[in-house]
């Protein structure tokens, strides 16, 4: 009997610390989750942070009635460190800041010229932070905007960007989703430069996160993907406009699908072959000593669109649209190499393809690798392949002609 | 600590030596032996009764001999009594000094299905309180004892609790002699034994043990003897008492016996090697050693086919879990691990979370325990009113509590789902324990979250692999994991291809079916194809 | 001694959930960066020498654990403060598996929840295991091992299908030559994890078959040992190098960067599932040989008394060890392999084998 008490007070004083309380319990009720967080340059401390919060009984469609007011709130607050910031804030909102639902950073410009390195730990190991968050740079206008920005078609004006980042690194292949651990791997790597998305706002930037702008169809501002920012050594030295940025894609093998224009017999943008897949090897060889990089893309695709009489029934003359999109393609994977080389900043990751093949010869080029990038000899052979041609064999140009 | 039990064995070993002075005393009134005088004997029982108007005392003078006969009315059936004694009497008298007039009597005069000399009181009152009629014969110290059993009993009616879709219809009874009936019908063997006794100081309650002969471990039928043996109460008034007796573990939740009202499910465990207790007075047979996966396993899994009755076991066993999980999962997920759940639900939820005045624990206790509620009203509750409760739990639960802004829609959700989850385990044993350990797991997904229910569901597993049922580990096949017993576990092989009995209990005698029992086409191919030499 | 008695293959189940226990958690042979999964492999031909070194011990005395036959071959006066020692070095051990897992806990999920409730509440259940008997943890092990192959099995075909790995981080093997890698394996893979099997020392008396010690044993440390080595693989294919050396707990990392149809994501779930099965076992058979070791040495009738009073220590050593993590960290890494796993798992086994042949051999020609 004495045992059975001993034991069982025992057992009492093991249980005793979970009787004072719940220590990380947070009733949703309780949480403001932060959709976005926008970086800017603040004015007496380092960072001025702005943080989208959603209102979820604005956003959730139900018997509540969703959608009476607006999705978001912004609040901006400053701190020298994100983490201040974020403490900051919390004079400001009545819930506990929430971060695992955060699914873009945005940065202005102006820091990432700065240097984005003091804000990436902070989002690298707090472990609330999803790695899989995107980050975006606001191009000519300040994150804040591109935080408050409000949308016509997503509920969640978040996924206006997340969304469309992913739908146009589908369908066009001229951005790709960076997300901070992309971006961090970039940071840490000799042998590649991060690439980072820019976004613009279109129209009047007073519009920006006024409701009002929503009553219309076409918005009187509104957010779109424009460029990628080229960053070195945590700091922002350029960008690639968008001819060039498909290269960009194309070598970093993220292309799923995209549209090719190409001339037929002197009409130009007469043909468009619609990729559907697309494989980008990279590999090096080594001539002297001196790497050379070989580029092999093969690319699958439907003819979408010819407005031109061409008889698209004849092998050859597929045959021969082929050879011109191969041409097409080089030609922009070509401008864009030749545009990173120009900015001296290996965004292709070269130099992490020559450490691999040759960690002995890259320790001797690791050194002075951007002006190695800068002269580097890069061969690259398209093959492309139209599979179909649609629903229709020859375009209705053939019979006008007749 | 060892004095102490030295003590307590030594009291244990005194209560077993009065135990058996008990049962041996020559003075109880009960050992003692009937006497010659007919009225003696006559007086003797209307003292014992204290004049009960439920015993019958006729007197009767038959070829000029006297005596009675006793029985109770309403257990004995007074039609046969009349037909087949009284009667009997009137055609057979006993010509000359043919032979002892007792055994006359015995072998002629009374012409009943089975007749039973009795020597002492003990058997007198148990003949006479199980139905039979006593007939006491003046001059003789002995008395015998008439087959006529006949009480109102309850026909065989569809089982209530554990139907089927494809089986038989017919379920057990209040009348142990029905049950056993009910068994032998369907394994007509002479190896399906059938041993009885009574338990019960007062309410001397049958109880039959059935096993079959040479498939049945012989070690489990002596232990569960052994065990029924040990039993001291007063009454059995049901399979209950017997199960909460003879379990390996008295600090459980789970049902360590299994228990059935259909003769079919019955029958298949008896014919695995499991021992059956039949409690008279109770339509739930009781089988054993039970062990966990047997609580998922519903008749109707072996009249359809394998690969239904596979996937709707497994439906089961995921049901189970929703229904120890369910709400637990709901109070981590809102309340610890809100990045577990899609972006878009998590604002879902938060925004019908928005006019919720309780915690997340508290509203799903409220609603647990209304639901609880509710399902135990409607069970007691006379079918007239049965419906009443129905409807006011549905808009209870449903729709008021929700726009009163006590709990959130999603919490009707997931109360329902786990309600209608713990409704499809087949055995109501398993079903209650689940219900309570999900209380259990709720307050741990409070406190901790994931990590809570992880805790609550270790504990749960390790006790589950300490249980045992008359020795057999609980979590037979899986843990320890047995390959060759896989065939009726998560798959139901196809009834070809089961063709071992569940070796951890039936040891020896293993072998279900003969080989190559796998159905197939005729071998001389196709009868539609036209004959060789027409075409 | 508990007169437990386990099969061959509850063995093997149990060998492979203790190896791969914490292993697979933290980042195992990080030092090595890409080539730590040679590492882990080279790491496993060690174990499973040194393994063969308790398994002759066994073989000279089968029916006995390693605190009984410790004394035999040295003699009471040795014997006694060594088998002592190694109990001491399994609470020891206990304890830093029960600092690991809770550490893990609190710093990625249960941040501002005290370690002594994580830990308290985990050796509570592990104390009610222990206290059910060894024959119930091995069930129990059953039990969860086809949980955890089912978890890991939906965990890789998640990450694949996520195009998450990128063979090439595997790449260059070798870059920094051999000498990361042998030091990884001397310093690490061979002690933990499986140098750690000397656990079993204590524990193998209790196999039903003695005849299949060997193959039980040998083939779960195989088994672990390729699980643990392809986990290294996926961590850094899905990492890098540089960020698999930068993590805690690179396996946490990885899984969560799976990201499926916006709806499967964030899956810490499965890890923490995983966490407390792996953290069970590990410590529950540290924790049940420091328990079996001790009901031996001190002729204690009923081991399950004594699983509270060790229960607790471990608890409270559990949070005493290291005052923050980052020292915890450099005790597991520096100290103890060198000072505690070297002569505990290799040296003091070694010399007892080598004084038993002697021993036995005397024996031998004594008594022919």
């Amino acid at each position: 009997m004495m045992r059975k008490f001993f034991v069982i007070s025992f057992l009492m004083v093991l249980l005793l610390p979970i009787m004072s309380g719940c220590w990380n319990q947070k009733e949703l009720t309780d949480l403001a989750f932060v959709m976005a967080m926008g970086i800017d340059k603040g004015e007496d401390k380092k960072f001025d942070v702005s943080f989208q919060l959603v209102n979820p009984g604005n956003v959730a469609s139900g018997q509540n009635g969703g959608g009476q007011g607006l999705p978001i709130a912004v609040y901006k607050s400053s701190g020298n460190t994100i983490t201040e910031a974020a403490r900051n804030a919390t004079k400001m909102i009545s819930r506990r800041l929430y971060y695992s639902h955060t699914n873009l950073i945005a940065v202005s410009e102006e820091v990432a010229r700065d240097g984005i390195l003091d804000m990436m730990d902070a989002l690298d190991r707090d472990p609330e932070f999803r790695t899989t968050t995107q980050i975006v740079v606001a191009r000519h206008t300040s994150a804040q905007d591109l935080v408050s920005a409000l949308t016509n078609l997503d509920k969640l004006p978040v996924n206006k960007i997340t969304k469309e980042l992913k739908s146009t690194e589908k369908m066009l292949g001229e951005n790709i989703g960076v997300n901070i651990d992309d971006f961090l791997a970039g940071l840490v790597s000799d042998g590649k430069n991060p690439i980072v998305n820019g976004y613009i706002v279109h129209g009047k930037k007073e519009q920006i996160g006024n409701a009002q702008d929503l009553q219309k169809t076409i918005g009187g501002a509104f957010l779109e993907a424009d460029g990628l920012a080229v960053f070195e050594k945590g700091k922002l030295i350029g960008w690639f406009e968008h001819q060039w940025a498909r290269g960009v894609v194309y070598v970093l093998d993220k292309v799923q699908s995209t549209g090719i224009n190409v001339s037929w017999n002197g009409k130009k943008h007469a043909i468009t072959m619609a990729s559907i897949r697309s494989k980008t090897k990279v590999s090096v060889h080594f001539k002297n000593g001196k790497p050379l990089i070989n580029i092999a893309i093969e690319d699958e695709g439907w003819i979408s669109e010819a407005n031109t009489a061409v008889d698209l029934t004849n092998p050859q003359v597929i045959d021969k649209i082929d050879k011109l999109v191969e041409k097409e393609i080089k030609r922009q994977v070509l401008g864009s190499i030749k545009e990173a080389q120009k900015m001296k900043s290996d965004i292709f990751g070269f130099g992490e393809r020559v450490h691999r093949a040759n960690p002995k010869q890259w320790k001797k080029l690791k050194g002075d690798w951007n002006n190695h990038f800068a002269e580097l000899d890069v061969n690259v052979k398209v093959d492309s392949f139209v599979r179909r041609e649609g629903i229709r064999t020859s375009p209705f140009w053939i019979n006008m002609n007749k | 600590m060892s004095i102490l039990s030295k003590i307590l064995k030594k009291k244990q070993k005194q209560r077993k030596d009065d135990n058996y002075r008990q049962q041996q005393d020559p003075q109880k009134p009960e050992d003692l032996p009937i006497l010659r005088d007919y009225k003696e004997n006559i007086s003797r029982i209307k003292g014992e009764f204290g004049n009960s108007n439920d015993i019958v005392i006729r007197e009767f003078i038959h070829s000029k001999h006297r005596g009675a006969l006793v029985y109770v009315d309403g257990l004995a059936d007074s039609r046969v009594i009349s037909d087949f004694i009284l009667e009997s009497f009137n055609e057979n008298e006993i010509v000359a000094d043919e032979i002892d007039y007792f055994q006359f009597m015995i072998e002629k005069a009374v012409a009943l299905g089975s007749n039973k000399v009795i020597y002492n009181w003990n058997q007198v009152y148990d003949s006479m309180l199980s139905g039979d009629t006593v007939i006491f014969l003046d001059g003789y110290n002995k008395g015998i004892s008439g087959e006529t059993k006949g009480w109102e009993k309850r026909a065989i009616t569809e089982p209530s609790t554990q139907l089927s879709i494809r089986g038989p219809k017919d379920s057990f009874t209040e009348t142990l002699r029905t049950n056993t009936a009910l068994i032998r019908r369907r394994i007509k063997s002479p190896n399906l034994w059938i041993e009885s006794m009574k338990i019960g100081t007062v309410s001397q309650t049958d109880i039959a043990i059935m096993y079959i002969k040479g498939i049945a471990n012989e070690k489990i039928v002596a232990e569960v003897k052994e065990r029924l043996n040990r039993i001291n109460i007063d009454s059995i008034l049901g399979s209950g008492y017997i199960e909460q007796l003879i379990e390996d573990q008295a600090w459980t939740t789970f049902p360590t016996t299994y228990h059935s009202e259909r003769p079919d499910v019955v029958s298949s465990q008896l014919l695995e090697g499991r021992i059956a207790i039949i409690v008279d007075g109770t339509p739930f047979v009781l089988t054993a050693p039970a062990i966990f996966i047997q609580f998922f396993q519903a008749a109707d899994d072996y009249y359809s086919r394998f690969d239904i009755s596979t996937g709707v076991r497994l439906l089961r066993i995921l049901a189970f879990i929703i229904a120890i999980l369910g709400p637990a999962l709901y109070i981590a997920g809102t309340t610890f691990h809100q990045e577990m759940i899609p972006t878009t639900m998590a604002i879902a939820i938060a925004a019908q979370r928005e006019n919720v005045p309780f915690p997340a624990f508290v509203e799903a206790l409220i609603m647990e325990v209304t639901f609880e509620i509710l399902r135990e009203a409607g069970l007691r509750l006379p079918r007239a009113v049965g419906q009443a409760v129905s409807i006011v739990g549905a808009l209870v639960i449903g729709q008021a509590a929700v726009q009163a802004g006590i709990v959130s829609p999603v919490m009707v959700i997931v109360v329902s789902i786990t309600a209608i989850a713990n409704f499809s385990t087949p055995v109501f044993a398993m079903a209650i324990a689940a219900r309570l350990i999900r209380f259990v797991l709720m307050g741990m997904a409070t406190v901790l979250g994931f990590y809570g229910i992880m805790l609550g569901l270790m504990f749960m597993s390790i006790h589950l692999c300490s249980l045992r049922s008359f020795g057999i580990p609980y979590m037979m096949p899986i843990a320890p994991f047995n390959l060759r017993n896989q065939q009726d576990v998560f798959v139901r092989f196809p009834l070809w291809a089961m063709k071992y009995r569940p070796m951890f209990i039936s040891k020896g005698n293993v072998i279900r079916s003969g080989e190559n029992q796998k159905p197939g086409p005729p071998k001389q191919g196709d009868d539609t194809q036209t004959p060789k030499g027409e075409s | 001694m508990e007169k437990a008695k386990i099969k061959a293959s509850q063995m093997f189940i149990l060998v492979v959930l203790f190896e791969m226990g914490s292993a697979i958690l933290v980042g195992l042979g990080v030092q090595a960066k890409q080539d730590a999964w040679i590492s882990v492999l080279l790491g496993l031909a060690g174990g499973l020498i040194l393994f063969l070194i308790y398994y002759r011990l066994f073989k000279y005395y089968p029916d006995i654990p390693l605190t009984s036959y410790v004394q035999k071959i040295t003699g009471k006066w040795i014997g006694r403060p060594l088998g002592l020692l190694y109990i001491v070095y399994f609470i020891y051990c206990a304890t830093r598996v029960l600092r690991d897992f809770g550490e893990l806990l609190t710093t990625t999920i249960y941040t501002s929840t005290p370690l002594i409730v994580i830990n308290s509440l985990m050796i509570l259940t592990i104390i009610y295991g222990i206290h059910k008997g060894f024959e119930v943890i091995a069930r129990v092990g059953e039990l969860y091992f086809s949980v955890i192959y089912f978890m890991a099995f939906v965990g890789i075909i998640l990450i694949f299908v996520s195009g998450l790995i990128h063979i090439e981080y595997l790449q260059p093997v070798f870059e920094y030559g051999w000498r990361p890698v042998v030091n990884t394996f001397l310093k690490q893979t061979i002690t933990f994890p499986f140098g750690e099997m000397v656990v079993f020392t204590m524990l193998l008396p209790f196999l039903n078959d003695s005849k299949k010690v060997k193959i039980a044993c040998m083939g779960g440390m195989i088994l672990a040992g390729i699980n643990v080595a392809i986990t290294a693989a996926i961590n850094v294919a899905t990492l890098g190098p540089e960020l698999f050396s930068r993590s805690n707990f690179p396996l946490l990392t990885t899984i969560g960067k799976i990201q499926l149809a916006n709806f499967i994501e964030r899956l810490d779930v499965l890890f923490m599932l995983y966490l407390v099965i792996g953290g069970f076992f590990k410590i529950s058979l540290f924790f049940y040989a420091a328990v079996a070791g001790t009901a031996d040495l001190f002729k204690f009738k009923n081991h399950q008394n004594l699983s509270f009073p060790i229960g607790f220590i471990i608890l409270c050593a559990s949070i005493t060890i290291a005052s923050n993590y980052a020292e915890h960290m450099k005790e597991g890494l520096e100290v103890v392999p060198i000072y505690l796993n070297w002569p505990f798992q290799i040296i003091i086994p070694t010399i007892l084998l080598i004084i038993a042949f002697f021993r036995n051999r005397k024996k031998k020609t004594s008594t022919s």
